[in-house]
């Protein structure tokens, strides 16, 4: 297994201790989470963190899009629904959000939204959320369900409303391509079993083996589910049970790109060729891992939540092995 | 035999109302009396936990879980040996009368790493 070293370059701030071989310190880690925090953008190319600015990214503006062969964004954990002190408004942050979206310079092909759409799966909590996304420029939207979404129905609800674009096989996975990349979305909260992880499950995984197959190793794959497919903090359930499975059938694939929601912050591991990635929430924040007695919702100042929440821009460009990822937050 | 005046007709329902109601409350009363009350054992789901862990109950004796977090959370049986809990919301409470006596695990199936055992005896 080849791990490369993860160099953050705003501070010169290089790995110390790699002691579980992730590329990311306990003192990386907390330093790219403040960096995060405070509203920097940070861009990841061939495994290497480069920094840029809110005021740089502008400065770029289309040019710097011109060339791209591929954007799409990526929103997760809107939570609409919820109502208690870490963000009394979450429908107000999420249209934020949008808001955002609608004001790039070139719009973004298509959104992903990985999970955790609504709180506590309400229909009501799924019709706000669909009249508020009306006001987004961007048309396609591919989901993945978060375990708030399919709490009392095994996803079914979930289900009928947000598959209706993609070829959907067992309880909602599916892929699709666009420009020459291939995109996977994996559902890995449901039939969760006692004292385990997230779980994708033997059906879903002889699916994946076979959507791949007859792929090339140079097309670029990114893969998208709601819990980190990586094992991020097992004591707090933020990993995958089987995960292992299924990067084991992506490993011969020279450019892979994971992208999870779930724990509310920014967080990133790349391991060979395969980058994994999560997202802020449009809701509230989760603290980092182990920094609390549980991982429910953190409480912030109210002039710092927006600066905790955001969305994640992707690039691809061709020839290019790694992708672009860029996070913004709504402050 | 006297005709039933409307007046006298609105008086008999209403009688019959307060009779009904009393039998039902009388009925809930002796569900409620001290000799017949199931015991009420609850467990708190805090921080992503149940506590206690562990409780032993006797047979017949009712289980409440009250959540306090701000999360919603479940109560399943790792078996299926008792009905599972919809997702309770923050405050929501579930409640269930234990059975036969036997050591019962459940979990939280939002957040399967959250477990807990209930033993009940004779």
């Amino acid at each position: 297994m080849v791990i490369r070293k993860v160099s953050i370059m705003k501070d010169h701030d290089h790995i110390l201790h790699n002691l579980e071989q992730d590329g990311i310190d306990r003192r990386g880690f907390l330093k790219c989470m403040a960096w995060a925090g405070t509203g920097v953008l940070w861009t990841v190319s061939g495994g290497v963190l480069v920094s840029r600015t809110l005021a740089q990214i502008a400065k770029a503006g289309a040019s710097s899009l011109a060339a791209t062969d591929l954007s799409f964004l990526q929103i997760s954990d809107s939570h609409i629904g919820f109502n208690k002190e870490a963000n009394k408004d979450v429908t107000e942050t999420f249209k934020i959000a949008l808001d955002r979206i609608n004001a790039m310079p070139t719009p973004p092909s298509f959104l992903i939204h990985t999970g955790d759409i609504t709180q506590l799966s309400k229909p009501e909590e799924f019709d706000t959320f669909d009249e508020v996304l009306k006001s987004c420029r961007t048309k396609d939207v591919f989901y993945v369900p978060g375990e708030h979404d399919v709490l009392n129905d095994g996803g079914k609800l979930y289900r009928d409303r947000y598959l209706d674009k993609v070829e959907a096989k067992g309880s909602g996975w599916y892929s699709f391509e666009k420009n020459g990349v291939h995109f996977i979305g994996l559902v890995n909260v449901l039939n969760l079993q006692a004292g385990g992880l997230g779980q994708l499950g033997d059906e879903q995984l002889e699916w994946l083996e076979a959507d791949l197959k007859g792929l090339s190793a140079d097309k670029p794959i990114v893969v998208f589910a709601h819990i980190p497919l990586w094992t991020v903090y097992p004591n707090w359930g933020w990993g995958t049970g089987d995960s292992e499975r299924a990067l084991g059938h992506l490993k011969r694939f020279g450019s892979v790109t994971v992208l999870n929601g779930h724990i509310h912050q920014v967080l990133q591991k790349v391991e060979g060729n395969v980058t994994f990635h999560t997202a802020m929430s449009t809701a509230f924040p989760q603290p980092a891992p182990g920094m609390a007695a549980s991982p429910g919702p953190m409480k912030v100042p109210a002039e710092k939540l927006r600066s905790m929440l955001g969305l994640t821009s992707v690039q691809y460009k061709q020839g290019k092995t790694a992708l672009a990822i860029v996070d913004s937050n709504l402050s | 035999m006297k005709a039933l005046t409307p007046k006298n007709r609105l008086a008999a329902l209403l009688f019959g109302l307060v009779f009904l109601n009393f039998l039902v409350f009388s009925r809930a009363d002796d569900v409620g009396s001290a000799s017949a009350a199931p015991r009420d054992n609850r467990i708190e789901i805090k921080d992503f936990a149940f506590t206690p862990q562990t409780i032993t109950v006797k047979s017949g004796e009712r289980i409440t879980w009250i959540n306090h977090d701000e999360e919603p959370h479940t109560v399943v049986s790792v078996e299926k040996q008792f009905k599972k809990s919809p997702a309770l919301d923050t405050d929501e409470e579930f409640s269930v009368i234990t059975g036969a006596p036997g050591t019962y695990t459940y979990f939280c199936s939002v957040h399967p790493k959250m477990t807990g055992t209930i033993v009940v005896e004779k």
